[in-house]
């Protein structure tokens, strides 16, 4: 006579261990994945992370599909670590269809979770500094400043896309070109508009360490003569009874001072 | 028989132009309907279109309705012969007078021109205004000092004087307004001499003999030495000086040789 619960014995015995040990694996994975959850979203409270990326626009639109930026990572994390497990699980049960299959996927998943983190840490980088440069030109009442805080956005974006691409072994050679040719034009204009006033500004810096001339003093600048009444970082100024003459810092230190010694 | 309130419709009646005088945004917004509104204060809080800026507040109430009135009449908001109304707070925090004012040029004392028509920067006057006045308040360990504070055309003031001693503050970077210099300015005050204040805000000198030629200069009779060579300097050059007196304790301000500004330091 064989019971009911023999059979289901006789069952049990039938799987081989080996598969128990998997689905206890995976069932410690889905345990694991939830604390991941908790701690990481504990963490990003904690680093004010959370406070950080308040008002960029990627937040609002998750906010609008109901979830929130702390959220996709948290959830990202749980399921990379319960992937794990289904994979452990997988091995420890020797599965033995696919395995090279299962060896590619293995190596690609990680890739594909660095991939999105990157990609969702740059598109808020990205929002963030969009909003803190037009927080700084506020005060500059021009309408087309509006650029530069795009211009800033786009560049982190399109490097944090560069770098995801290439987590995932996309070949990104022709795009680093692109970045190499848009930083090496941005150091080169910066560098031209403002030779001026860095050559100005060190010049500057000397002449207010040493001080060979202080306001009060009858001084003669690449042809002009007056007395000084001021000398700021850029500039220095002197003057005559009827002239004001504004000299860039830089023509002082080319052309020379000559001091005129009345007493 | 009048009643109480027309009284006041008789001070606000047919006024060209209403003065309010720091007022807060809740009350600016009553005024929305009113045309010709000009706000007088240390800083424009209520975004207010015509605006007066206030560089010291100034205790007098007279002082500070006829600051603001050559303020207004400087950017052609009033003219002579128009009648202000000017509302502000007197005792408490809120609105709580209501004065009558004819406009004409004889108001034009000069102290509005002291401040923004000086050819050092209006902040760096306000600036030592504040250092004289809390000196003058505090004096030196208890005991009352005298000061002579010369701002602006530094240059020319330079060559118009003669060091006393070693300048303290040669090869120094030292500007008003920075948050260490009441104290230096303070012991430096135990000096005798002038302190030279550079146009934008630069002390670039203590403990100068100042030389001006004091023909012509028309100062009020029984002020010192200090005063008389404070007032002198700004006639040679376009300077405006400012002088705390040890005497009597008054921080006047003197710009082409007049005495401009007189401000009692226990008042701020």
């Amino acid at each position: 006579m064989i019971g009911p619960l023999q059979s289901l014995e006789r069952a049990f015995s039938a799987v081989s261990p080996r598969i128990w040990l998997a689905i206890v694996v995976l069932a410690v994975g889905v345990v694991v994945a939830y604390l991941v959850a908790g701690i990481t979203s504990r963490l990003l409270d904690r680093l004010g992370v959370v406070e950080t990326i308040e008002g960029t626009s990627f937040e609002r639109t998750t906010n609008e599909f109901g979830t929130s930026t702390a959220r996709i990572i948290t959830q990202l994390s749980a399921l990379f670590t319960f992937l794990i497990a289904v994979f452990v699980a997988i091995t420890v049960a020797e599965l033995r269809f696919g395995d090279l299959f299962w060896s590619a996927v293995a190596v690609f998943v990680p890739q594909l979770f660095a991939a999105l983190v990157i990609l969702v840490v740059g598109v808020v980088i990205a929002d963030k500094v969009e909003l803190v440069v037009s927080e700084r030109l506020r005060g500059i009442k021009l309408p087309d400043i509006g650029l530069l805080p795009l211009v800033a956005k786009y560049s982190v974006l399109f490097v944090a896309v560069l770098i995801a691409l290439s987590q995932i072994g996309v070949a990104v050679l022709a795009l680093i070109v692109l970045l190499g040719a848009y930083a090496f034009a941005l150091i080169v204009f910066t560098a031209l508009a403002t030779q001026d006033i860095l050559a100005s500004g060190t010049a500057g810096v000397y002449l207010l360490l040493t001080q060979p001339y202080s306001i009060g003093d009858e001084i003669k600048v690449g042809g002009q003569q007056g007395i000084v009444q001021e000398v700021d970082l850029l500039v220095t100024r002197i003057e005559t009874d009827s002239e004001e003459y504004i000299i860039p810092n830089r023509t002082v230190l080319k052309d020379g001072i000559v001091r005129i010694r009345n007493r | 028989m009048t009643s109480l309130s027309d009284i006041l419709t008789d001070i606000v009646a047919d006024v060209d132009a209403v003065f309010l005088f720091g007022p807060n945004g809740s009350f600016y917004e009553q005024f929305d309907e009113i045309q010709d509104v000009v706000v007088i204060g240390a800083e424009n809080t209520v975004e207010a279109e015509t605006f007066v800026e206030l560089p010291i507040p100034f205790a007098d109430i007279k002082d500070r309705i006829k600051f603001g009135i050559e303020g207004a009449m400087d950017d052609d908001l009033v003219g002579e012969g128009d009648v202000v109304a000017c509302i502000g707070s007197l005792f408490s925090d809120d609105a709580d007078f209501a004065s009558r004012v004819r406009v004409d040029e004889t108001m034009r004392s000069g102290i509005y021109e002291l401040f923004t028509n000086s050819r050092a920067d209006p902040a760096v006057i306000s600036d030592v205004f504040d250092v004289a006045l809390e000196l003058g308040r505090k004096g030196q360990k208890g005991k009352p000092v005298g000061a002579l504070f010369v701002v602006g055309d530094a240059g020319k003031v330079m060559n118009k004087s003669r060091p006393l001693s070693y300048n303290p503050f040669e090869k120094s970077h030292v500007h008003v307004g920075d948050p260490i210099v009441n104290v230096m300015l303070k012991e430096f005050s135990r000096l005798d001499g002038a302190f030279v204040i550079s146009d934008s805000g630069k002390i670039v000198s203590a403990y100068r003999y100042l030389e001006p030629s004091a023909e012509g200069v028309d100062i009020p009779k029984g002020l010192g030495a200090r005063h008389m060579a404070g007032g002198a300097i700004t006639r040679d050059t376009n300077a405006t000086s400012i002088v705390l007196s040890e005497s009597d304790g008054l921080v006047r301000a003197f710009k082409g040789g007049k005495l401009i500004l007189e401000l009692d330091p226990e008042e701020y």
